[in-house]
């Protein structure tokens, strides 16, 4: 299938890209724009990392601006480890990552697997990627929509907003797709810091 | 959903975000890790709090009538005052003018609470609420908005 300017169709790179790319790392800038209050300008953060994943179950978000922040998921636990606050949180993963956009792109074997949570529908072509537009089936999680740009088979974009109309948005920079193992996915505490455990 | 009306605009002056971790030691603990962003003061204001990934997961108001809270896809819950809120939201019940002044460098004390770290100049905070039970651990860092 061929989209705006002879590229494949958003549908078509989601579906080669969960399928095919096994792994993949990045660097990203994200930019989360409050919720809109009358009479007031946007608000707006904007922080900096790379996020990296190996299928079928391993992702590892590390903000680097303006604050530290490292995200990872290894299988069983995601672990949180905030520097500044000296602690690190230890969750059951399955649980913490049920339907978040971190799982849709790290973890989904099909869009088969995906259909069954979200409806997914052909974007409108914009600002030179093809898009897929991403609907959560039930009601009551945090996220209203989401959808996920692409040109020539990359992931480019990530934007999501949420249920109080915040809106979150992630672009990607070039992807490595080889490399990794499952042991830049493991964390270890550091010493000193509070750890949190399921 | 619908946009909240702003705070009176004295109390929408000041402003903070940063970075929350509460622990209540009940059984089981109860944990929030979040992002917020806090403005107005204890008579009026407003609170966002967010996943480290960036989703909202909460929005809350208080004003002299009482306080509110809003989920993702739910409708707003009033609430008689922001200690109530803030213990049904988290399990325990936030100081909150202690809360402000902490942020702003001023060492009040809070019933049952003790503060372990605290320097406003680096925006943080480590403290502890020892009665009543459960023991509640509250961190945050912080840098004040421009």
């Amino acid at each position: 299938f061929t989209g705006a300017r002879g590229q494949a169709t958003g549908l078509a790179q989601f579906e080669a890209f969960v399928v095919n790319v096994r792994q993949g790392q990045a660097t990203f800038t994200q930019t989360v724009t409050a919720p809109p209050r009358q009479g007031e300008p946007a608000r707006v953060r904007t922080s900096r990392g790379e996020f990296s994943f190996l299928r079928p179950d391993r992702f590892r978000l590390h903000y680097t601006q303006p604050f530290e922040q490292l995200i990872v998921a290894d299988g069983q636990t995601l672990w949180l480890w905030d520097p500044d606050l000296n602690q690190v949180s230890a969750r059951a993963q399955a649980q913490a990552l049920a339907n978040t956009p971190a799982a849709l792109l790290a973890s989904a074997a099909d869009l088969r697997a995906v259909r069954q949570v979200f409806t997914l529908s052909e974007g409108e072509p914009r600002d030179g990627l093809a898009w897929v537009e991403v609907t959560p089936k039930s009601r009551e999680g945090q996220i209203q929509r989401m959808a996920i740009g692409w040109r020539d088979g990359a992931l480019v974009a990530l934007d999501v907003l949420d249920g109080l109309g915040q809106r979150s948005e992630l672009r990607f920079g070039p992807w490595r797709t080889q490399g990794l193992t499952a042991a830049a996915f493991r964390f270890q505490p550091p010493p000193g810091a509070e750890v949190l455990r399921p | 959903c619908a946009t909240p009306p702003p705070p009176p605009p004295e109390a929408a002056g000041r402003r903070w975000s940063g970075r929350l971790a509460l622990t209540v030691h009940s059984d089981p603990p109860q944990r929030a890790n979040a992002l917020f962003e806090l403005r107005g003061d204890p008579q009026a204001g407003e609170l966002l709090l967010s996943s480290p990934l960036g989703q909202a997961l909460a929005h809350v108001g208080w004003d002299a009538g009482g306080a509110w809270l809003q989920r993702p896809g739910a409708a707003r819950e009033p609430y008689p005052d922001m200690a109530v809120l803030t213990e049904t939201l988290t399990g325990a019940a936030l100081p909150l003018a202690a809360l402000f002044d902490w942020l702003q460098g001023r060492p009040t004390e809070a019933p049952g609470w003790a503060r372990i770290h605290h320097d406003a100049a680096t925006g943080r905070l480590h403290a502890q609420r020892t009665a009543p039970t459960p023991l509640v651990d509250l961190r945050l860092t912080w840098t004040p908005s421009p």
